[in-house]
């Protein structure tokens, strides 16, 4: 099993797309003009042809709407032009462990950007965050004007602090080493701060890098990290969901996100004990995403802030993705229940509905006899009931013992 | 959400300048005379920011585009649940231009003259209300050729209030019920249109005006329109326009034809969402095609859905209703929580009993279906949602609705009920050759 994943320009005269024998589906990424407006993906039988008839009529469909409001706020623009505010300074911060080689993708990836902006300053700090050997240092010698910090203490959240005191930027950019930036990236970044002077942060559009393996497109085909081609503000409450921002999954995901750095520093930086690694990695975005909006300052969801996202490969990674998943999102809730009393109810409610979610999805799962997805359930799940039962508490005393070594 | 006052707040997204206010609202946007949505926001989300309101803009203004324009495939007609189906294309999408101008051409102020249309507003000992209607119908950009008021209490209470209108025409109707009434001011009206409100409702300026000019732009037999709320002040209103939707339809022009009746008969035709009863107009020669509204329905009598039961009689007869959301009204909400529940019982005992009433007529027996199968499924997935959420005031609500539904139940086994049928209708269907 395997999809083309496919780039298309809709202001130019559409192309039929051919499927090689092992491609048995198209993950299409449609443009218009340059911009990102869409993402749909099609199954084919193998090694057939996507006719240009076919490839309009789902444009038709589903993309056509988008690019009339595309246009339109084009010409709103251009009819209330309102003075935007300067672009302030940008650190772009990549923590990595043992994975040169996708750093090199990704550096690559920024090289082809970063060129053109209209930042003060861009400037881009490497993490390395307690890599084994010098692999990691050694990619980043291969690119010019990169900044490269070496952390000791394993655990991304200790990385994302360092790289946060590292930074000199007024805007910090996090971007995980699993991901590539699209060439919209840092202008979309621009456009976000440009027009949303003195928000808390922002988050962007996570595509699929490619679609490769069952693994892949069955996490994409679940939703992925993907928010969707419209942008959207989120602030401290919200009229229509009562328990926001506690489920503050539905913002984006730790890997292309970006902060007031200034902000980060006064909110007392990421919580270490979320996003540790094994067996604990996740949580921390959730968490951040959470602190920001509860200070006050609403976040902004930019889709031309895009990156291509390398998803888990096969079945069983993916299945411990959903574990973890489960288990981070219990952790920050179990942490945010203890340091937020004002919120409790809510995230009593959001536990409630966490699990009746996920009971309901494996119950549908299991009258359609669906077998991955019963058990991707299960697995989140668990991972859910393990969180529960005291696993922040047994990552506060993982850190310490971190901390303990790396005086 | 339910414990602040809302306010209702108008925002002209055509000028410039972002609002400033603060405090809880839902924010009615228009753009000039154009309405394109409505967002309810807490006091955190405010004030919109310029480029969210940019974003919401260019979001309302193509669902416009898409639903006015012919080159961007309009008009629309509505499928199974009343959404809109697109036909937009990426050719017209590519080739559009000019968006804005296009926009501004459909939200200018309709100019149609309204001397064809009878306005005709039943009212029962609600004095004040109807003092407020009259007052804003009395404003109407383009004057309807009469008005007439018909009072539907025992002793004629509001012939008062009536007298302070010049040019009110003041029908008396003792007999109580809504339809009955709504038939009094139909065999009173003269003109060509026949257009129906209520009377704790405030109508915009230019209604009657867009009235005409849907029924001279559009080859139609009925008519349906906007129904905003027109204030949020108690608990109450905020649950009737929040969490039961209010009248809440579309900003988007819908054609409810033929199509749109076989798409949901298995289900018994949706033709409740079409509009609401406070806010639609009539082509005379409808009553005389289909009969007037059925005096077994109505508030009064067995509850509502006289109106939509009127609908059901003319799509199932091959006619078509056009709803139009350039044609609004403001509808004062139930402010407290027994005339809410009063309300939502006497919606549903209404529904039960129009569903009855269509049945007998037409022998659809997605009617049937509706009423013992989908309204208790209904029921079920509610209570499970509400203990749940636990939405304030929801559950209370529920309880009303399904002792509304209880209450309608018996309609089915009054066969001395069911067989009351006005003769013009019947000899209408017979003559069509419908009824079974």
């Amino acid at each position: 099993m395997s999809y083309k994943l496919t780039d298309i320009e809709l202001s130019e005269p559409l192309a039929p797309i051919e499927l090689s024998t092992e491609q048995n589906g198209v993950g299409l990424i449609a443009r218009w003009q340059g911009r990102l407006i869409g993402f749909e993906m099609i199954e084919l039988s193998a090694g057939s042809v996507m006719t240009v008839e076919r490839l309009k009529a789902l444009a038709d469909e589903r993309f056509a709407g988008r690019i009339v409001v595309a246009k339109l706020e084009e010409e709103l623009r251009e009819r209330q032009p309102v003075e935007e505010a300067a672009l302030p300074s940008l650190s772009i911060a990549i923590c990595t462990k043992d994975r040169a080689q996708r750093l090199s993708r990704l550096l690559g990836s920024l090289d082809r950007v970063r060129g053109d902006h209209s930042f003060q300053f861009v400037e881009i700090v490497v993490v390395d965050n307690a890599s084994v050997d010098a692999a990691t240092r050694e990619a980043v010698a291969g690119f010019r004007d990169i900044r490269y910090v070496f952390e000791p203490k394993a655990g991304l959240d200790f990385a994302r602090n360092a790289a946060l005191h590292a930074a000199s930027g007024d805007i910090i950019a996090y971007l995980d080493d699993d991901v590539v930036v699209d060439r919209n990236w840092l202008a979309g970044l621009a456009k976000a701060c440009r027009e949303n002077p003195g928000v808390g942060g922002f988050t962007g559009l996570v595509l699929p890098y490619r679609l490769d393996t069952e693994a892949q497109i069955f996490f994409e085909r679940r939703g992925g990290f993907g928010r969707g081609f419209a942008r959207r503000e989120f602030h401290r409450t919200r009229f229509d969901n009562p328990l926001h921002p506690v489920g503050s999954g539905t913002l984006g995901a730790g890997c292309n996100m970006a902060f007031n750095r200034a902000l980060l520093i006064q909110l007392g930086s990421f919580d270490e004990a979320l996003d540790t690694g094994a067996p604990l990695p996740g949580g921390g975005d959730l968490d951040i995403f959470y602190r920001v909006l509860r200070s006050g300052r609403p976040m902004i969801y930019e889709p031309q802030y895009a990156v291509y996202h390398e998803h888990r490969e096969t079945i069983p990674q993916l299945r411990r993705q959903y574990w973890t998943w489960g288990l981070g999102m219990m952790a920050f809730l179990v942490k945010s229940y203890r340091t937020d009393d004002e919120m409790r109810a809510q995230h009593r409610a959001l536990v409630c509905w966490w699990f009746y979610d996920q009971l309901k999805a494996l119950a549908r799962a299991a009258r359609r006899f669906r077998g991955h997805e019963l058990r991707f359930g299960m697995a989140e799940l668990w991972g859910g009931i393990y969180g529960l039962a005291g696993e922040y508490d047994r990552s506060r005393a993982r850190i310490q013992a971190i901390r303990e070594r790396n005086p | 959400m339910m414990k602040e006052r809302f306010e209702v707040r108008h925002i002209d997204l055509a000028v410039a300048n972002a609002p400033v206010e603060n405090g809880p609202a839902l924010s009615i946007f228009w753009w000039k005379d154009l309405p394109l949505g409505t967002r309810a926001s807490l006091q955190d989300e405010l004030p919109y920011g310029i480029p969210q309101l940019r974003q919401l803009t260019a979001e309302y203004a193509a669902a416009q585009l898409e639903a006015r324009s012919i080159n961007l495939g309009a008009p629309l007609r509505a499928t199974y649940e009343g959404w809109p189906k697109r036909a937009l294309s990426l050719e017209a999408a590519l080739k559009a231009e000019d968006l804005i101008e296009s926009l501004d051409e459909f939200a200018t102020a309709s100019s149609a003259s309204a001397h064809d249309i009878s306005v005709v507003i039943c009212t029962r000992d609600r004095d004040p209300a109807l003092a407020d209607c009259l007052r804003s119908v009395a404003a109407q950009r383009s004057a309807p050729g009469e008005i007439i008021v018909v009072d539907n209490s025992s002793n004629g209470n509001a012939k008062g209030v009536c007298g302070e209108f010049p040019g009110v025409r003041y029908v008396h109707e003792p007999q109580a019920g809504l339809s009955r009434a709504r038939n009094a001011g139909i065999r009173a009206s003269r003109l060509n249109i026949v257009a129906f409100t209520d009377d704790d409702v405030e109508v915009h300026p230019g209604w009657t005006a867009e009235i005409a000019r849907a029924f001279a732009d559009r080859d139609v037999d009925a008519l349906t329109g906007l129904v905003l709320p027109a204030r949020l002040d108690t608990p109450a209103q905020r649950c009737f326009q929040f969490t039961m939707g209010g009248f809440g339809t579309t900003f988007v022009p819908l054609t409810f034809d033929s199509r749109f009746f076989e798409e949901t008969r298995p289900s018994g035709a949706h033709v409740w969402k079409m509009g609401a009863g406070a806010n639609m107009a009539f082509q005379r020669s409808v009553f005389e095609r289909v009969g007037l509204f059925d005096e077994r329905l109505g508030a009064g009598a067995a509850g509502c859905s006289e109106d939509s039961e009127l609908w059901y009689r003319l799509l199932a007869t091959g006619g078509a209703c056009l709803y139009e959301p350039r044609a609004v009204v403001f509808h004062h909400h139930r402010s407290d929580w027994p005339g809410l529940k009063r309300q939502m019982s006497a919606y549903m005992k209404g529904h039960v009993a129009a569903l009855v009433v269509q049945y007998d007529n037409f022998g659809d027996r997605g009617n049937i279906v509706r009423i013992c199968k989908q309204l208790p499924v209904y029921f079920l997935k509610t209570l499970v949602k509400t203990l749940f959420e636990g939405q304030p005031g929801r559950l209370g609500i529920l309880v009303s609705e399904v002792q509304g539904w209880l209450a309608g139940l018996p309609f089915l086994l009054r066969f001395g009920w069911r067989k009351r049928r006005i003769p013009m209708r019947v000899t209408a269907i017979d003559a069509k050759g419908i009824a079974k």
